[in-house]
């Protein structure tokens, strides 16, 4: 039996062909029975939006070539042909490929920690369907991984900040207005990132969502999403009044809210905190607005630029996140090779159970005039000595086998033992 | 012992926030503040024994009243624990509480040896009170210094460690209004009492002695800084902390000349 991979990813296939294998909802679970109708016992499917990936323990290569079938089956015609898409790893190389996908290092979006939890419902599918789909080493590979994932998150700084223009806003909101429940966001402008923004401010608590687009229909399209309310181009004015969060995405040639326009909004002075995130290129709000006292003024730049100082520590913290799973690679591969010797361990023991359990009949057969507590008192004392015989040569053969030396020391064991005969 | 290992807790807890701040500012870790809370536990123990030992609460002489407002300093931070990461004023506030007992040490925490109507219930109301607005005022101060610290972070968009380190604007400024609103509260009570206490104690109304001025000093200073809150154009949050931060400074700055120029043995702090 030996690990294997099969798979594409981010770094391989583009999106076109990805979303075409992402198995969604009950595919995979379908993907799954077809395997097993196949003869595919010990498989894991990890589907995500930017990679799948087939982890199997197999008895030869014929179970990769059923997943390549499947594969090929499920992603129709292609651009090119599947296996120029496709990576194959085995043996050693699976378990570091897996710990590096949970830990986020492959990610596309360096550290993010979605992945962990697909992972982890990956491993939950095939492991808790019947009969489980997951062996010893399947389980032991996917449990591993989960754990070298959430060392990574605890002990490594490399999931922490924000890269994405939605995270970078709420923690902008968060750190002016510490609670966001009950706060008015007002959109100006009906984009995929505004939507993308409002979503994730909506998670944190943010309740009123005004959304203003010069087009009517497309604010009450966009509004009725995020179950917000669409007002008309000419009342944005008010609407600022009522709002502390301002998000502008519109494709205006000049800027849309000007010192003016505040100055008009707010009538008496702005008295509360106003954070402007402005994502539109040209700028919809004038930089000087800026200026005003207690407005926070964002555009596109400032928020990138978080993003790419948050990337750049993640890559620093990216390099402990390595060591680590290094490590945890070398335990994985030493357990693995150790399990080479359990078959001639396990016949050492049953041979020697079996001298002991004859022996210890014939003397009992000897010594009719034991009693019954003579006799669970030899029986014990043969066990015992049958365990100290038999442990040092157990714990050396072990420990050979994590050297690499299995293959060395298993012939004479089974020599000796006379396990060959049997 | 007990106030040595108060005062080591203190710093340990000052440098667990200032490594999460050289690290990043993010760390979420609650460590800091149970380390400063033990420290809070040990101190209370300590100054329980001081008072079982002697006889008297430690509110008269140098040494017993310093280590006393910093245990108070102490039970501030404690408060802060409730706000979203307002327990992070504790980068402000341990040091303030480290200095304040390692002065108390200095000094020595010991009995004053002062009369005895120093002891009564009149004079621990209106040397505790005070003291608890004295950290009313540390707090709001520290509060409106990082307020203005994270105001400016925010404003020039440098989103570097002290950002993500600091509390929200909004705790701050709730940090800031509380701590003023307490401590001139609790100022004015304690002012109220001491008033009381010198008539009914010494038969006079009026007393010039350098605690008095003093407080009488920190109480306007307080008034001053709640009214500037509601005072003039621009943003309310940002001017009261400006307010605070100054009126702990100068108050601060009063104690500390006050207190050189007082006579030796005073019983003022």
């Amino acid at each position: 039996m030996a690990l294997a991979l099969v798979g594409l990813s981010h770094r391989t296939a583009p999106v076109e062909v990805r979303e075409r294998l992402a198995f969604p909802g009950d595919e995979a679970r379908l993907a799954l029975d077809t395997l097993r109708e196949a003869g595919v016992e010990e498989v894991v499917l990890l589907a995500t939006c930017n990679r799948t990936e087939f982890y199997l323990n197999l008895d030869s290569d014929a179970a990769l070539a059923q997943v390549e079938v499947v594969l090929a089956e499920s992603a129709g015609p292609l651009p090119r042909p599947l296996q120029r898409y496709l990576y194959r790893c085995t043996g050693d190389e699976v378990a570091p490929h897996l710990f590096r996908v949970t830990a986020g290092l492959d990610s596309m979006v360096l550290g993010e920690a979605e992945v962990q939890g697909q992972v982890r419902a990956a491993y939950q599918r095939s492991a808790e369907t019947e009969p489980p789909m997951t062996d010893a080493v399947l389980n032991r590979l996917f449990q591993t991984a989960l754990s070298v994932g959430g060392r990574v998150r605890s002990e490594t700084s490399l999931g922490e900040g924000t890269v994405s223009v939605a995270s970078v806003a709420v923690e902008l909101a968060r750190k002016i207005f510490g609670d966001l429940g009950g706060l008015q966001i007002l959109v100006v402008g009906a984009g995929d990132t505004s939507e993308r923004v409002v979503t994730a401010l909506g998670r944190e608590g943010v309740e009123g969502v005004i959304v203003a687009s010069r087009t009517y229909d497309r604010a009450l399209d966009l509004a009725g999403r995020l179950s917000g309310r669409a007002v008309r181009w000419e009342e944005v004015t008010r609407a600022l009044a009522e709002c502390d969060i301002v998000l502008t995405s519109t494709s205006a040639p000049h800027p849309l809210i000007t010192r003016g326009t505040i100055a008009e909004a707010y009538p008496g002075g702005l008295s509360k905190a106003l954070l402007m995130v402005d994502i539109a290129i040209p700028r919809d709000v004038e930089p000087e607005v800026g200026a005003l006292p207690n407005v926070f003024l964002y555009n596109v730049d400032d928020l990138q630029k978080v993003s790419d100082e948050t990337l750049d520590q993640r890559r620093t913290a990216a390099v402990a996140a390595e060591a680590l799973v290094l490590g945890e690679s070398q335990a994985f591969a030493s357990w693995q090779r150790s399990l080479a010797v359990v078959p001639a361990i396990r016949g050492m023991r049953e041979r020697g159970e079996r001298i002991r359990a004859r022996e210890v009949e014939r003397i009992l057969q000897r010594l009719p005039h034991l009693g019954a507590e003579d006799q669970a008192a030899l029986e014990a004392f043969s066990r015992r000595l049958l365990n100290q015989l038999l442990h040092d040569p157990t714990v050396r053969l072990r420990e050979a086998a994590k050297e690499g030396r299995a293959e060395e020391m298993v012939d004479p064991v089974r020599l000796l033992s006379g396990h060959d005969s049997q | 012992m007990t106030h040595i290992l108060a005062l080591a807790l203190y710093l340990a807890a000052f440098l667990l926030w200032l490594r999460a701040l050289l690290a990043g500012g993010r760390s979420r870790g609650s460590l800091p503040a149970w380390t400063a809370a033990a420290g809070v536990a040990v101190h209370v123990a300590a100054l329980t024994r001081f008072t079982r030992t002697y006889g008297e609460l430690p509110l008269v002489g140098l040494g017993p009243s310093l280590s006393m407002l910093a245990l108070l300093t102490g039970i501030g931070l404690a408060a802060a624990l409730a706000l979203r990461e307002g327990e992070r004023v504790g980068i402000v506030l341990l040091p303030l509480a480290f200095v304040l007992q390692g002065t108390a040490l200095v000094a020595g925490v010991r009995p004053s040896g002062v009369a005895p109507d120093f002891s009564g219930g009149w004079f621990i109301l209106h040397a505790g009170l005070g003291l608890a607005g004295i950290v009313g005022v540390s707090l709001a101060g520290a509060a409106g210094w990082l307020y203005l610290v994270q105001f400016r972070e925010l404003k020039e968009k440098r989103m570097g460690r002290l950002f993500h380190f600091l509390p929200p604007l909004a705790t701050l400024d709730r940090l800031g209004n509380a701590g003023s609103h307490m401590g001139f509260v609790l100022l004015t009570l304690s002012l109220a009492l001491g008033w009381a206490w010198t008539v009914r104690f010494r038969g006079t109304f009026g007393q010039d002695t350098a605690q008095m001025w003093w407080g009488l000093f920190s109480w306007l200073v307080m008034l001053s800084a709640i009214v500037t809150r509601g005072l003039g154009e621009g943003p309310a949050e940002r001017r009261s902390a400006v307010a605070n931060s100054l009126a702990f400074l100068l108050i601060a700055t009063g104690y500390v000349l006050l207190r050189l120029s007082a006579r030796p043995g005073a019983g003022f702090l």
